[in-house]
């Protein structure tokens, strides 16, 4: 699993740097880096942006799994006089990797900016490097066994627990210009080979938003 | 226990002609009103659409119960799960009631996305499905969720169905489902194939649910062409759309272009109700007129043979 980023406009960017000189760059050498907006690349993309914008780049650091606290921790410690010195932190992950980084500095520097250099996207299934699909959406409430392992959740643009919608057009999802498969109709196909179609005439229930329609967290230990 | 006209015809099984009226984005519903008392006639009660296509127009209930007082049409409330979660749906089923509304129809409706307000956030809480469960929950059992409802809502509560969809199994079992929820009439969208159309409806008979034919006359050229080339899963027969081609470039008489087409909206559905009729799949017809009222004799006509 990735954590999909894609890089951010470099205005959007740019201005929430504004009233600021000096800047950290780190970058997300794990998901980032497989979307080619962290690692190398991405650090090397925003150090050139910033420099030729006239930023004063204290540190750029290429840092693997940026969204675990423990690993920031220790870097953060290994950059001490850098963090010190920087007005910003600019973080070329995703947004877990951007609050790791802000959870880190919250007791040392409260005020300290982290300002984020991508939109985070989904949780993708990779193709291939530079081809990535959505097919979970962290729901909490796995379908999968009852859907011929299709979710629809994330495969139906509605998320609907009972499709295939009239918006579909030979198997085609009206979201999209009639380009994506209909997930539902994804499920039905599969189903029926696997000779469970009264899995697929079953009224399911609405989601259950209880639970995760809120800040969820999980703790085994 | 039938709680309006449409529901006393659905009760003994007489056979049925709802219309279709579609408010604009307009908060005046003149125009609306006035092709409502023209359909009054020759209706047992007209649909209030929902914003379709996703384009927002005035609120389906608000237009409905106006609508319903001014003309005393009988209304079908169109909504969809698009914009309101359970717990806003469940309130208006009750404002529904109160304002005098007594049928509604459940619809997934047209994703946001197609819409004329893309960045709305699309709901879709509920489903087609669940939506009709949850009517009949709060009609039947008077409650929501196993709470009690002080003064119960007293709805019949109807579904869509495309005879047009591809894979039609699917689409059929989708049907079931919306049975088991407790549907009390199905709407289906417009058809075009007798043949598809028999097949479909075949399929879905053993569910004991209503049915009430999707039809709609053409009233112009422009209107066809438009119909095939915008509506997703449309098809207009090409033989049709020459036909109707043919009356607007052959007849320059207002008068008679406007007979002629009348003349061939009848020809063209005649078959659809009196085969399907014959063959015991059909209990009424949806007739999607929008703007054409005066073609409604003409059905009645064909409907009474």
């Amino acid at each position: 699993m990735v954590v999909i980023t894609t890089k951010k406009e470099v205005p959007e960017v740019l201005e929430a740097l504004k009233d600021v000189n000096k800047v950290a760059i780190i970058s997300c050498g794990t998901c980032a880096a497989l979307c080619q907006t962290g690692g190398t690349d991405g650090l090397k993309y925003w150090a050139d942006i910033l420099e030729e914008k006239g930023y004063d780049i204290v540190i750029g650091a290429v840092i693997e799994d940026v969204c675990d606290n423990r690993v920031m921790k220790k870097e953060i410690r290994r950059m001490a006089d850098e963090i010190a010195e920087a007005d910003a932190i600019l973080t070329a992950s995703c947004g877990l990797g951007a609050q790791s980084i802000l959870t880190v500095l919250s007791d040392k520097y409260p005020t300290k900016l982290v300002i984020t250099a991508n939109d985070t996207q989904f949780m993708g299934m990779t193709e291939r490097i530079g081809r990535f699909y959505m097919r979970c959406q962290g729901c909490g409430d796995c379908l999968l066994n009852e859907t011929g392992g299709i979710c629809p959740i994330a495969t139906c643009a509605k998320g609907l627990m009972n499709g295939p919608c009239g918006g579909m057009v030979d198997g085609k999802c009206e979201v999209g210009n009639y380009e994506n498969d209909c997930g539902w109709v994804l499920i039905y196909e599969r189903l029926k080979a696997l000779g469970r179609l009264d899995l697929f005439t079953k009224l399911r229930e609405p989601r259950d938003w209880s639970e995760s329609g809120h800040q969820r967290e999980v703790v085994f230990r | 226990m039938a709680y309006s006209k449409l529901g006393e015809m659905l009760e003994k099984g007489e056979f049925i002609l709802t219309g279709e009226l579609e408010p604009e984005k307009t908060c005046d519903l003149s125009h609306t009103i006035q092709e409502a008392k023209e359909m009054a006639p020759y209706v047992v009660a007209a649909n209030v659409t929902d914003s379709p296509l996703g384009i927002v127009t005035i609120n389906s209930l608000a237009a409905s119960a106006i609508i319903q007082r001014e003309t005393g049409l009988e209304i079908i409330w169109q909504q969809t799960v698009r914009d309101v979660n359970k717990l806003g749906l469940a309130g208006m089923i009750m404002g529904a009631h109160a304002l005098g509304i007594r049928n509604v129809l459940s619809l997934t409706g047209d994703h946001t996305n197609l819409g004329d307000v893309k960045e709305s956030k699309p709901v879709f809480d509920l489903d087609s499905a669940t939506l009709v469960k949850l009517v009949r929950e709060m009609v039947d059992k008077k409650s929501i969720n196993g709470h009690e409802i002080e003064c119960p809502p007293t709805l019949h509560v109807g579904a869509a169905a495309n005879p047009n969809s591809n894979p039609m199994e699917a689409e059929a079992l989708k049907i079931g489902r919306k049975a088991e929820a407790g549907v009390e009439f199905i709407q289906t969208q417009v058809v075009y194939d007798l043949d598809k159309t028999i097949e479909f409806l075949k399929a879905i008979r053993k569910y004991n649910v209503p049915i009430l034919l999707g039809l709609f006359p053409m009233k112009s050229y422009g209107i066809a062409k438009g119909f095939d080339t915008f509506v997703p899963g449309v098809d207009v027969p090409k033989d049709v759309l020459a036909k109707w081609k043919r009356i607007k470039t052959d007849i320059t008489d207002k008068k008679a272009q406007k007979e002629a087409y009348d003349q061939a909206n009848y020809e063209f559905l005649k078959p659809f109700i009196t085969e399907l009729k014959s063959k015991k799949l059909l209990d009424g017809v949806h007739c999607m007129a929008v703007h054409y009222p005066r073609i409604f004799p003409k059905l009645v006509e064909v409907i009474k043979g």
